[in-house]
């Protein structure tokens, strides 16, 4: 994130450590390797990921200019009150969390209002923002500043803060000054009644504060209670934030002991309560929880290897197109593992490139694109091609990959000994990737691409030859593997069983095949897809067609009228003119 | 019916060697399970009766590879796949993991039988997560796991003399292992040949004796007139070859045609709607 530290303004000191803890505690995240490895990984991968979007709120703040970039609307009162917040200098950090807290309340009551997700998703985006200034205490000032004292559902979200005897402060009297403006506003809504949103919305951010600080045991049964009170209120606006709830009951699940593998994990137990939930998402068309709750189960049902249900589970639903691109991406990289692994390598690679296509390039999102990218070479290798070498260049995958690159090279030369080697050197690795069993089944591969190379640059060679650069066991070994190489199509040539050599046939010229033709069309058919994506992903903003048809008419009016007069002859020439420059 | 009945049975159950005996004994026993609920294992099946049940379903699975029977086989392995997955303090303690390698070893052998490879990976994927997580070691390094897995690995990769003499030399970690070496021998023969009948431009009839592991000469005569290939002085000629590769040149080149000709109207029937 280094492009974002030039736009935080150096006179406001609270802003930049936001700011630089953020960065760190994001670094320290990622690599914390636990047991279950990749499993572990992904979830870096995925918890940063939809953490993304939002970081650009704190340059947002100084900086204008860049609003949002993500398609969204105009901005409205709740960011620029924020931008009003961070005018005040020196502002306690409490007071500062507090009042970013609130400033979601409007936003989640418009979502209500106007019945547009959208607004909760933006009040859900500038948690992560909110996130590293959570502390019990904040939590319980934002509850007893909102709630009444008497209301039950204030009661056990200060509970599950442990502050059951904070004091309430309604109404809004003294914090409120602080902020400004704000206060008449909240203040306003605060004394109509306070909707179910707000409430989920402030469970979150405790479970959020669970998820960091590892009480996961009390996370997981608060998040019980949140699943619950979601299915009581029963509310179609409540669909987003659900989502979110059941992404971090899950989270909750797996970090439990015991961790995922073992068949006694939590993870096997909430899979009814996932199951159901998909039900009634898919019931009532919420496509958040619907999207959230299959990705959810995947990655559940992998983490503990039941790829069969898995595989049943994709096979009898359908997900969601229109998910939000986060969860598209997480969706079709599970899609693609569990393809790889029932060696339907095509399709696995064409979901895995889709998929680190996808992920968000931020580099808070890099644990995911990393995994996605492992994966993906490794399906690659195993299709018989070889990964592009600038992949293994970028800055954020250099490191990750350098086992694999290894593990290239071996199978690009065909080498044995060094994919052997490769192998055992970095199996821990591969196993903490969960790549292992993937890579093993590579063997063939390496020795296909030496048979290819031989069959290359000899015309005829003998077995004994092969069976010694490939270092096989014996030639009848090597007589075997040459004949079902040239079945399956790896090289061109004939073998001769009297005198034992392999013949190569005379190689053709690729451009009298159909190869370039087929490339060609690849990329034709992958522009115009991309042009129909981005015509479909324009988006107009409401009823703007009606004011325009309204100037037309008035203009029209005008003009009507202007010749009425000029027919009357009240007007000369130059009126006229000036007239219609104004239009 | 009780528990002790279950007992009973399962003691019966060891001692014959009886296969109908055997049968009759089984439906017994699964029908005293079912009074006893516990065909699935639930969170109420006292640990001695669950240790029984899976005993029960270990004899039955083994008893059907015995007879032959690979649909009851594969029934008997997903009735026993949830008694695996339990953990194992919920067994009596000292009971172990009962014959589970053997069977999973056995069943990942039919998958391989049946060319079933995505099956076989797919159970082979679980396996490794398992044991990585129980630290309990490679799964290649199992005496009962490792040759199904050796055995793949070699199919896979051509090496189809390994697999022969794997089987050849009767080194299997258990007699139910042979069952399988018969149906192998008949699918790596048939691998064999359909290589053959693209790698080779002929081939001598002494030599195909020994590349496809037939005793005798008349026994390769007889397999050639099985696939259709043609013998004339003593050689093999495969007659698919040729037949092959013209019809294919044949048909590509007013493929190719067509496709180019397709795809550029489709070019401009897009470009018209994007201008």
């Amino acid at each position: 994130m280094p492009s974002k530290t030039p736009h935080t303004n150096g006179t406001d000191p609270v802003e930049n450590g936001v700011n630089g803890t953020k960065d760190v505690e994001m670094k320290d995240d990622a690599p914390a390797p636990l047991k279950g490895g990749k499993g572990k990984k992904v979830k870096e991968g995925e918890e940063e990921m939809t953490v993304v979007v939002p970081p650009s709120k704190g340059s947002k703040l100084s900086a204008p200019p860049p609003k949002d970039n993500d398609g969204d609307v105009s901005m409205d009162g709740a960011e620029e009150k924020d931008g009003e917040d961070a005018g005040v200098p020196k502002v306690d950090p409490v007071v500062k969390a507090v009042a970013d807290i609130k400033s979601n309340f409007p936003l989640l009551e418009k979502a209500v209002a106007l019945f547009d997700a959208r607004f909760s998703l933006r009040a859900l985006r500038s948690i992560s923002s909110i996130r590293k200034r959570l502390t019990p205490d904040i939590l319980a000032q934002v509850i007893t500043e909102t709630y009444p004292s008497t209301s039950p559902a204030a009661k056990s979200l200060l509970n599950a803060v442990d502050r059951e005897n904070a004091t309430f402060s309604k109404p809004a009297s003294n914090e409120m000054e602080l902020d400004g403006e704000s206060k008449t506003k909240v203040g306003k809504k605060e004394a109509k009644e306070i909707i179910p949103e707000i409430e989920i919305f402030l469970g979150i951010l405790t479970q959020i504060y669970y998820l960091d600080n590892k009480i996961n045991q009390k996370g997981a049964v608060f998040s019980g209670y949140l699943v619950e009170r979601i299915h009581s209120l029963n509310r179609r606006t409540l669909d987003s934030l659900s989502a979110r709830v059941y992404f971090y009951l899950s989270l909750f699940c797996e970090q439990m002991a015991p961790l995922p593998p073992s068949p006694s994990s939590p993870v096997v137990s909430i899979r009814p309560t996932l199951l159901s939930a998909l039900r009634t998402a898919v019931l009532r068309k919420d496509i958040d929880t619907q999207s959230t709750v299959i990705v959810l189960l995947l990655r559940n049902y992998l983490s503990t290897s039941h790829i069969t249900q898995a595989d049943l589970l994709i096979s009898h639903t359908k997900f969601p197109e229109n998910a939000s691109n986060n969860q598209v991406a997480r969706y079709l990289y599970y899609l693609g593992r569990i393809r790889a692994i029932q060696l339907r390598y095509t399709e696995a690679h064409e979901h895995l490139t889709a998929a680190t296509r996808k992920a968000p390039s931020s580099p808070s999102a890099a644990g995911f694109s990393q995994t996605a990218t492992k994966l993906l070479l490794v399906v690659e290798l195993l299709m018989g091609d070889i990964p592009d070498r600038a992949t293994f260049r970028l800055a954020s995958l250099e490191r990750a990959l350098q086992p694999y690159l290894l593990l290239v090279q071996a199978v690009r030369v065909g080498l044995l000994d060094e994919f052997e080697e490769a192998i055992t050197q970095h199996s821990a690795t591969f196993r903490r990737d969960g790549t292992y069993t993937l890579i093993l089944r590579l063997r063939q591969n390496v020795i296909k691409t030496g048979i290819r190379m031989m069959s290359l640059s000899y015309s005829r060679i003998s077995l004994r030859d092969i069976c010694i650069r490939l270092k096989l066991q014996s030639e009848e070994s090597a007589e075997y593997i040459v004949a079902k190489a040239i079945r399956d199509g790896v090289i061109e040539a004939s073998l001769d069983r009297e005198k034992g050599f392999m013949k190569s046939k005379e190689v053709g010229d690729v451009y009298a095949t159909r190869e370039p033709g087929e490339a060609f069309h690849d990329r034709i058919r992958a522009c115009l897809a991309l042009h129909d994506e981005s015509v479909k992903a324009m988006r107009f903003p409401m009823n703007q067609h009606r004011l325009e048809l309204k100037n037309a008419q008035e203009a029209r009016e005008r003009e009507r009228e202007m010749a009425k007069e000029i027919q009357d002859g009240d007007l000369d020439e130059d009126d006229l003119g000036g007239e219609f420059e104004g239009m | 019916m009780s528990e002790r009945d279950l007992h009973s049975i399962l003691q019966k159950l060891k001692t014959t060697h009886n296969y109908a005996e055997s049968s009759t004994l089984l439906s017994r026993a699964k029908i005293t399970l079912l009074k006893l609920h516990a065909l699935t294992p639930q969170s109420t099946t006292p640990p001695t009766v669950l240790l029984a049940a899976r005993e029960v379903f270990e004899s039955g699975a083994l008893l059907s590879i015995r007879a032959k029977d690979p649909d009851a086989f594969t029934r008997y392995v997903h009735q026993l796949t949830p008694f695996y997955e339990l953990s194992s303090e919920l067994y009596p303690s000292g009971s172990g993991n009962g014959e589970k390698n053997k069977i999973t070893g056995l069943y990942l052998l039919l998958l391989l039988t049946q060319r079933d490879y995505a099956g076989f990976h797919t159970e082979l994927e679980g396996l490794e997560m398992r044991a990585s997580d129980a630290g309990s070691g490679a799964v290649e390094g199992d005496r009962y796991l490792g040759y199904p897995i050796k055995l793949e690995r070699w199919l896979m990769e051509g090496s189809y003399d390994l697999v022969w003499k794997a089987m050849a030399s009767g080194e299997v970690p258990s007699e139910e292992y042979s069952v399988f070496s018969e149906i192998l021998t008949t699918t790596i023969r048939n691998e064999i040949a359909s290589c053959s009948e693209t790698a080779y431009p002929s081939l001598p009839i002494s030599s195909t004796k020994n590349l496809l592991f037939l005793d005798s000469e008349g026994a390769v005569v007889q397999f050639a007139q099985s696939r259709g290939w043609v013998i004339k002085d003593g050689r093999i000629y495969f007659p698919n070859q040729s037949l092959k590769a013209s019809v294919d040149e044949d048909g590509n080149e007013k493929e190719v045609s067509q496709m180019t000709i397709e795809n550029t109207l489709g070019y401009a029937r897009e470009l018209e709607t994007i201008v």
